[in-house]
């Protein structure tokens, strides 16, 4: 038979290269571009300052404050929300009726967007007629203690753990079925024979089924820190930043740069150097788990 | 998400009949933010205008203030602005700087508009450069809503209006009902962090830029005073509760809080809950001197439109100003001097007493770097009010902070 040409193989992918060119690797490359300069929306022509956008953003307090934001968040939130993940997905692989509804159940919120969850969750947290306060008092009024108003995405101590809370419930599910997956994937005769050696249930879950699922966790942890680390919708809709800088995010500080303060070179800059400190951080990732470039 | 801007728009055209000759109609755009009822009472004066001018059709978009200048901005930048736009009073500096507005100098002389008719500090308001750049259509300051149920309960007669005379009123009004040593009825709240937290800096002297714009007064002795005053009402007289905590515009609306302090375009929403019974009064003296925050909502053209364009959008401007009773009578307070004088403002029971302070409001610094500083202040406020900071620290950190934008730009 002849061998397929590949013009039309090119033609086949021009739809998509066209349109990943256009909206990716361009803006890619302009943004560099853009942070070399300083160009407030309303400038005819952008003015190029070398690399005075990055300098000014290494000076910036408020910069690395919202970088250590961002940090807290992410420790936060990548652990328990992979612990979360984890659980429920060894929970799901047993065998018993109804596997299918909690599957369901988990997972719908990851289908939710994320302005919707974070009204949701606005109102279960407000601390007048919040659900959470109200139980919270149902709780503390049967142990004879008084009310109480936690105050939670109100209050610059609490308001990035609540909004760490509310990411975690809204992405657990995704990452659970990926580990789902991986666990329904490990060879029975594996566990089998773990189990004819005398492995316990526990032995053979950390001994047999870790190792095993070992590249699922790295890609759950990895795709879970690169998107807690552009964490900006929950801040956004629900507490605009503060108070007094609590959710102040990277991605957050730099929407407020850039189309609040029309800053687009700054703006920029600070959307690389976060670039750097997410790459660097899942370079680590794949060092500490051990996994080698194949 | 972010670009998926709420944009109603309001077809008013289609109300007026059309001329034959449709060439000699000149077509133009309105924008604003006007997404509650003042919304609605614009399109009755832009109807209006279509009406009695058949020569040119406006038509008006209402994009909600979340996301208005996003896109007015975006439209100035790369092509496509409106024929005539809203833009708040301290907002005016950046846009003309930038040259995106028409210069208004001429037309305000040539039909006959002048200084003597306006409030003196609304009229300063559009300038730039000691050019006019915008025509201030109102004047919105903050004022003090007040519970009249509560106020009786309380024996208390009339709003306070010296440091003195608030502190005894709050006090009286801060109760607590159920007995659990915690106030559950509180005399006084700040509703809003931004505008109760400036309005009580500027009586006291400070502010977030010195007169001169030069510097940061937030570490100026003057804005620690105001401070270290609303922490007290917080913490020593406990009139108030820490901001943050609540709600407290809700609890304004359901009875928890006899005094609060919000904008005229706030009463909208007390005018929906029937079982409430209020009033409105001058924000009270807290500091030494007599001031309020205030913003202005200024009509604008773009500077890149044909002049056939720019003389229909004036045209508009001018009638906008010159029926500013209407506007009034939607919720605001207007700035043409006979308005202001007439009877039928006059009647207004809260845009009237919210007038009463037109003489000494203080809008934010006319900076070109407002925008990028603003926050600052906000931040230092709420860490400090909500004791998650110490004060000194927290004024200090805005302080350097707003030091660091003037430098770098």
């Amino acid at each position: 038979m002849k061998r397929q040409q590949p013009l039309p193989a090119y033609g086949f992918l021009a739809p998509f290269a066209v349109l990943f060119l256009t909206f990716t690797v361009v803006p890619v490359f302009f943004g560099i571009w853009i942070s070399l300069n300083r160009w407030h929306v309303l400038d005819k022509a952008p003015t190029f300052i070398g690399t005075q956008n990055y300098s000014n953003a290494i000076h910036d307090d408020l910069f690395w404050f919202a970088l250590l934001r961002t940090g807290f968040f992410v420790m936060l939130a990548v652990p328990l929300g992979n612990a979360l993940s984890l659980l429920f997905a060894v929970a799901l692989n047993q065998k018993f009726r109804g596997t299918t509804f909690y599957k369901l159940a988990f997972y719908i919120p990851v289908l939710l967007s994320v302005t919707a969850v974070a009204v949701l969750w606005k109102w279960l947290y407000s601390a007048d007629w919040g659900l959470l306060n109200y139980y919270i008092n149902l709780m503390r009024s049967w142990l004879g203690l008084p009310k109480a108003t936690i105050a939670w995405i109100g209050d610059p101590k609490y308001a990035m753990s609540s909004i760490a809370m509310m990411s975690v419930w809204w992405g657990a599910g995704g990452n659970m079925l990926i580990y789902l997956a991986a666990l329904k994937a490990v060879p029975k005769e594996m566990l089998e024979a773990a189990e004819l050696d005398g492995a316990n249930p526990w032995q053979r879950f950390w001994k047999t089924s870790i190792p095993t699922i070992k590249p699922a966790l790295l890609f759950g942890l990895v795709m879970s820190v690169i998107a807690a680390s552009q964490v900006f919708g929950q801040s956004y809709v629900m507490t605009g930043g503060g108070p007094a800088y609590s959710t102040l995010t990277v991605v957050m500080y730099m929407y407020q740069q850039g189309f609040g303060q029309y800053q687009l070179g700054y703006a920029s800059a600070v959307a690389y150097l976060l670039f750097l400190v997410v790459f660097a951080l899942t370079l680590v990732q794949f060092k500490l788990l051990g996994i080698k470039r194949t | 998400m972010l670009t998926a801007c709420l944009v109603v728009a309001s077809l008013l055209s289609a109300c007026t009949p059309t001329p034959e000759a449709s060439g000699d109609i000149t077509e133009i755009s309105f924008w604003n933010g006007f997404s509650g009822p003042d919304g609605a009472a614009m399109e009755q004066i832009v109807r209006r205008f279509n009406k009695e001018n058949p020569d040119i059709r406006v038509r008006m978009q209402i994009i909600p203030w979340s996301t208005y200048y996003d896109k007015l901005t975006l439209g100035l930048a790369f092509g496509d602005p409106p024929d005539v736009f809203v833009l708040h009073a301290n907002r005016v500096p950046e846009y003309a700087e930038h040259g995106a507005l028409t210069q208004l100098d001429s037309y305000v002389t040539s039909s006959g508009l002048s200084e003597s008719d306006f409030v003196p500090k609304a009229w300063i308001a559009g300038l730039w450069d000691q050019k006019r750049y915008g025509l201030a259509l109102d004047c919105h300051p903050l004022g003090m809503y007040y519970n009249l149920k509560l106020f009786e309960e309380a024996g208390i007669e009339k709003p306070p209006v010296t440091q003195e005379e608030f502190l005894v009123a709050a006090k009286k009004l801060t109760k607590d009902l159920d007995g659990d040593g915690q106030p559950d009825q509180w005399g006084f709240a700040i509703t809003d962090t931004h505008l109760v937290g400036t309005s009580i800096l500027y009586q006291f002297g400070g502010g977030l830029l010195t007169p001169d714009m030069k510097q940061s007064a937030m570490d100026s002795p003057e804005t620690r005073a105001g401070v270290d005053y609303m922490l007290k009402l917080i913490n020593d007289y406990k009139v108030c509760p820490p901001p943050g905590a609540s709600d407290a515009w809700m609890g304004f609306q359901t009875g928890k809080i006899a005094m609060a302090p919000q904008g005229i375009w706030m009463i909208d929403s007390l005018e929906k809950q029937k079982d409430l019974r209020y009033a409105a009064a001058p924000f009270p003296l807290m500091g030494p001197k007599k001031a309020v925050w205030a913003g202005s909502h200024n009509l604008a053209i773009p500077a890149k439109i044909s002049a056939r364009r720019k003389d229909a959008a004036w045209k508009l401007i001018k009638f906008l100003s010159d029926n500013s009773l209407d506007w009034a009578k939607g919720g605001q307070v207007p700035v043409r001097t006979h308005v202001l004088e007439s009877k039928e403002f006059q009647s207004l029971p809260v845009q009237s007493q919210f007038a009463k302070q037109l003489a000494y409001v203080q809008y934010e610094p006319f900076s070109l770097l407002i925008n990028q500083m603003g926050t600052f202040g906000d931040a230092a406020l709420e860490g400090a009010l909500n004791g998650s900071e110490p004060p000194s620290e927290a004024l200090a950190k805005a302080a350097r902070r707003v030091n660091q934008v003037l430098a770098r730009e």
